[in-house]
């Protein structure tokens, strides 16, 4: 058991390369889950049942099983059709996934708003949809926060998983470099530094918004 | 839609799907060891062993769970550990799960009111009892639904094991597609029996929450 480290140094570019892309899907997913997540909610919970169902059902299914599978369905399933390129299906599964999660959140949140909050701004002469989106949503977006972020760091360890699918983020540029190399123990000591890394300043960076955001709450 | 095809792999996937429980069901039993073990060891005075606890946990949950469990896979026999995969999952699940679950439990526990406490050393009781007769009683039904969160979330990571070909469900699926070429009805499926589990899972914590319920004052 001895470890050389010099491969690593020599890939490293290679396994910088893999967190860019990493970081880049994470970027995108995280745009994409919480906008839809949110537009999902407040769909699901103002619209009619013809159309807040189906999403229930969404939500519902996204939670309840793995995220390899429903990668595996998206890029299998879809593959039968249309060719789409790996790193396309692995930000939209990611992101239905994550949509879903932060959907759950936000109906939590948007529930949570006082009903008094409505009345008063409905007789202030706000209109139904107004009300919605100038009030409650802006209110309910806030007190989400700290699980937001909680589903976010998630998300950025989940996109490893994309590797599965031939996505060239950092464990797959790891795996190229392993394949080469036979030197899995450094590679993956390596790459679960970066993620450690990446990790404590998204930590830091909630910590940070909900100290900004509390008096709000 | 073949649903001949489907009717033809469920045995195959049923199969499968006892796999997936019983890797789950032993990581949580294991992981719920680890977990005691970081709760107690966050209980010390001295002060390393706190930060040992506390960095472990860290670092666990700092990582995702596909890069511990490829580590120890693949980076594992040049340290001399050589596991084989089934037993590689487990216990990477176990080592995985219970730094999240120390820290429910741990929440739990402070959850209960300290007058609890107060109360009962003012009566009498040492440390140690007023943590196993007073506390923990109380604290249960909310460990329960806290740790019950966090066997879904067992389940749902043991799919990552198939990665290591270990022939769980979604391995299975995968194996299946690729000599069927129908991906929308076997994953369709395999879906599904991730479902039913994950179902009856939160129907067992459901039936533990509200025994424990009787003991709380919360």
């Amino acid at each position: 058991m001895e470890f050389d480290f010099t491969p690593v140094i020599t890939y490293f570019p290679t396994l910088l390369q893999g967190l860019g892309v990493g970081l880049l899907v994470a970027t995108v997913v995280a745009f994409m889950s919480i906008v839809g997540g949110l537009l999902v909610a407040v769909i699901s919970i103002y619209v009619n049942k013809v159309v807040s169902w189906p999403l229930r059902f969404f939500i519902w299914l996204f939670m309840t099983t793995p995220l390899l599978l429903q990668l595996y369905f998206l890029y299998f399933g879809l593959g039968e059709w249309i060719l789409i390129p790996a790193i396309l299906v692995g930000i939209l599964g990611l992101g239905f996934h994550y949509m879903a999660y932060n959907a759950d959140i936000f109906i939590a949140t948007i529930k949570s708003v006082s009903n008094g909050q409505y009345e008063a701004s409905r007789s202030l002469g706000f209109g139904h949809a107004r009300t919605i989106f100038y009030i409650i949503v802006p209110q309910a977006f806030i007190r989400s926060i700290p699980q937001l972020g909680n589903n976010m760091i998630l998300m950025v360890k989940d996109t490893s998983v994309l590797s599965a699918i031939g996505v060239a983020e950092l464990v797959y540029a790891s795996q190229y470099a392993i394949s080469v190399t036979f030197r899995p123990f450094e590679f993956f000591i390596v790459i679960a530094v970066m993620y450690y890394i990446v990790n404590i300043f998204m930590e830091l960076g909630q910590a940070w918004l909900e100290r900004k955001t509390a008096y709000r709450r | 839609m073949d649903f001949n095809l489907m009717v033809e792999i469920t045995p195959l996937l049923i199969k499968a799907a006892w796999v997936t429980i019983d890797i789950s069901a032993r990581s949580l039993f294991f992981g719920f060891f680890v977990a005691c073990g970081l709760v107690f060891l966050q209980s010390f005075r001295f002060a390393p062993i706190r930060w040992f606890a506390r960095g472990y946990i860290s670092v666990i949950r700092g990582t995702p769970y596909f890069v511990q469990l490829l580590l120890v896979f693949y980076g594992g026999p040049s340290i001399g550990l050589r596991l084989d995969p089934i037993t590689c999952g487990v216990f990477v699940g176990a080592f995985n799960i219970g730094a999240y679950m120390s820290e429910a439990i741990r929440g739990s526990i402070e959850s209960v009111n300290s007058g609890q406490t107060e109360a009962a050393r003012s009566l009498g009781f040492g440390r140690a009892q007023t943590l196993v007769s007073i506390v923990l009683p109380q604290a249960a039904a909310l460990m329960i639904r806290s740790v019950g969160i966090l066997a879904i979330v067992v389940v749902k990571n043991s799919s990552l094991v198939s990665i290591i070909s270990v022939v769980e469900l979604t391995y299975e699926a995968q194996r299946l597609v690729g000599s069927t070429y129908k991906p929308l009805e076997i994953f369709t499926l395999s879906g599904l029996m991730y479902i039913i589990i994950v179902y009856a899972v939160m129907g067992i914590i459901e039936l533990a929450y509200r025994r424990a319920m009787r003991y709380t004052t919360l």
